[in-house]
């Protein structure tokens, strides 16, 4: 792994960096997160999986300035959240795992405008935004909808346009799927991906499938960074894959088992092609 | 045991303006010793469904039959006995200082002598591979380790049928696939189960039969081939990949399960 406190020394290209963080909650033996090194470079889609106790939710918390490490540097957008946390969550949101516990306000628009309003942006400035906000999600003509109305993948696209109006350029994004059925998860996921281009973005999921398409997976096991690797090396790695608990899906699975390259193939109707072109050239051979 | 359901309807809030028909006239029965798989969207009324079995819902309509008797002139407790229901997220029923205590608690109710419920809270745990945790305090355990204690409490009734309403909810993957393989093992040991899911996937893995619900009617029910290659756009990921090869190589046949469908596929030439 490069040297990830390089690029903040010099306010560079890195926009989030931990250098040797460790932390430990109050009354427990075994500590959250161990001498975790890591960088994002600006406009990196990053992958964050492992274990129940890995460690995941303790690094977004150390990232948005809930929590302190208690040794080593965390940066964001060179700023230091344990001291800076206001001004940091300017540039980095977080979306959580279950929308119901942040919807907050009586109607959509209100509640997409919630964060500007805790800035204090004037008025004007605050409605386009928020517009704007509610484009990129899709969710136009629900403004005036109440949010408990809305389904658990709605509900997590507001509570992303909440995010996106105060237009942080990085986001964490802390298992925002996992309270959803197929149908919501496949909506967010469309909506994450149309955001690649414009920001750094950070994805804790249980679900390695969702993150076949990063540029990285980092994988957080007893509070350890144990793989920094990409899709493509990962999923052929059966080993690792077992010792961290992870379960690949049944697309890249029966991919894996047959021979052929596990991250490239995510639909079925992707790896029905890749059999088919091998059992044709087979054909033709004969 | 043989559960029947007989044309069951269901309203709520019957006469008000927020009156909702849940079940529309649901037929289906529950064989001795298998998996039926319960799958719909958000809202098809597969909860109402579940809640029908063991009489915490009574129909509106129709009948609900146990070996051939209706179930309204059956004692609710010895109904309840026989039928155990897990709800979605039990483990929030959890509330005793042990994990043991917790398991013993229902059992204890049916007038059991002392030796015979701590009999019975051993064999749920171990069924549960949770046999470890017995001293433990529930509510220091992980989500997984929770939910297998929650179950093993209504295991440990001896019921004749489980039925299960979305158990791996909210589990991380691997988690769930131990649950998965713990809900084969009660089949094994003859109990039936009926898996409330929305997961196509593992339902693929673990059912015998399927039966899909939309709106409050049944769809279809039936083997699980015969019901997901009938619509393979509504169907488990391995079924989605054969039928797509199914066209040109017919010779791929009916896969389901994983283990059957990467068979089938190294069947194919050339793979």
């Amino acid at each position: 792994m490069e040297n990830p406190g390089e690029g903040t020394r010099t306010g560079g290209s890195l926009a989030v960096s931990c250098e040797r963080v460790s932390f430990s909650y109050p009354g427990s033996e075994r500590p959250a997160l161990s001498e975790v090194s890591l960088g994002l470079r600006r406009g990196e889609y990053v992958g964050v999986v492992g274990p129940n106790g890995g460690g995941k939710s303790t690094l977004v918390r150390l990232l948005n300035g809930l929590l302190r490490p208690d040794s080593g540097r965390v940066r964001v957008s060179g700023r230091d959240p344990a001291t800076e946390p206001f001004e940091v969550r300017k540039h980095l949101g977080v979306l959580f795992q279950n929308p119901e516990n942040g919807l907050v306000a009586p109607f959509v628009e209100d509640d997409v405008a919630f964060g500007l309003e805790n800035l204090g942006v004037p008025r004007q400035e605050m409605q386009s935004k928020v517009a704007r906000a509610i484009q990129t999600v899709g969710l136009e003509g629900y403004e005036r909808r109440e949010p408990h109305t809305l389904s658990g993948g709605e509900k997590q696209r507001v509570a992303l346009a909440g995010l996106l109006a105060v237009e942080p350029e990085i986001l964490v994004l802390d298992e925002p799927t996992s309270m959803l059925d197929a149908a919501g998860r496949r909506e967010v996921l469309e909506h994450l991906q149309a955001l690649r281009t414009e920001k750094t973005i950070l994805h804790v999921t249980h679900h390695l499938g969702e993150v076949a398409g990063a540029d990285r997976i980092l994988v957080l096991n007893g509070g350890e960074l144990v793989v920094d690797e990409t899709p493509g090396r990962l999923f052929s790695e059966a080993d690792v894959l077992r010792e961290n608990r992870l379960v690949l899906p049944i697309v890249p699975k029966l991919a894996l088992e047959l021979g052929l390259r596990p991250a490239k193939l995510r639909t079925p109707e992707e790896l029905a092609a890749a059999i088919l072109e091998r059992t044709e050239s087979e054909t033709r051979t004969v | 045991m043989r559960l029947e359901l007989r044309a069951v309807r269901h309203v709520y809030a019957r006469g008000t303006p927020f009156e909702v028909e849940a079940l529309r006239g649901v037929s289906l029965s529950v064989e001795t010793g298998e998996v039926l798989a319960i799958v719909g969207g958000t809202g098809s009324g597969k909860s109402t469904l579940a809640q029908h079995m063991n009489q915490l819902l009574v129909p509106t309509g129709g009948e609900v039959l146990i070996d051939g008797v209706d179930a309204r002139s059956l004692e609710k407790s010895e109904l309840r006995r026989r039928v155990g229901l897990v709800f979605q997220f039990p483990e929030s029923a959890l509330f005793a200082p042990t994990v043991e205590e917790d398991v013993a608690f229902a059992p204890r109710q049916l007038g059991l002598g002392e030796e015979e419920v701590q009999e019975r809270v051993r064999e749920s745990l171990v069924a549960l591979g949770a046999a470890g945790l017995a001293a433990r305090s529930p509510f220091a355990l992980s989500g997984g380790e929770k939910r297998r204690v929650a179950i093993a409490g209504v295991l440990a009734m001896n019921p004749e049928v489980l039925i299960l309403d979305e158990p791996t909810a909210g589990l991380d993957p691997a988690t769930r696939e131990d649950l998965l393989a713990l809900i084969l093992g009660l089949r094994g040991a003859g109990i039936s189960v009926v898996l409330v899911s929305h997961d196509l996937d593992e339902v693929a893995e673990v059912a015998d039969r399927v039966c899909v619900l939309h709106d409050g009617r049944v769809r279809a029910i039936g083997s699980l081939a015969d019901v997901f290659y009938r619509d393979p756009s509504q169907a488990p990921t391995t079924v989605r990949v054969a039928s797509l090869l199914k066209e040109s190589k017919p010779e791929i046949g009916a896969p389901v399960r994983f283990a059957e469908t990467l068979e089938a596929l190294k069947a194919l030439p050339g793979v």
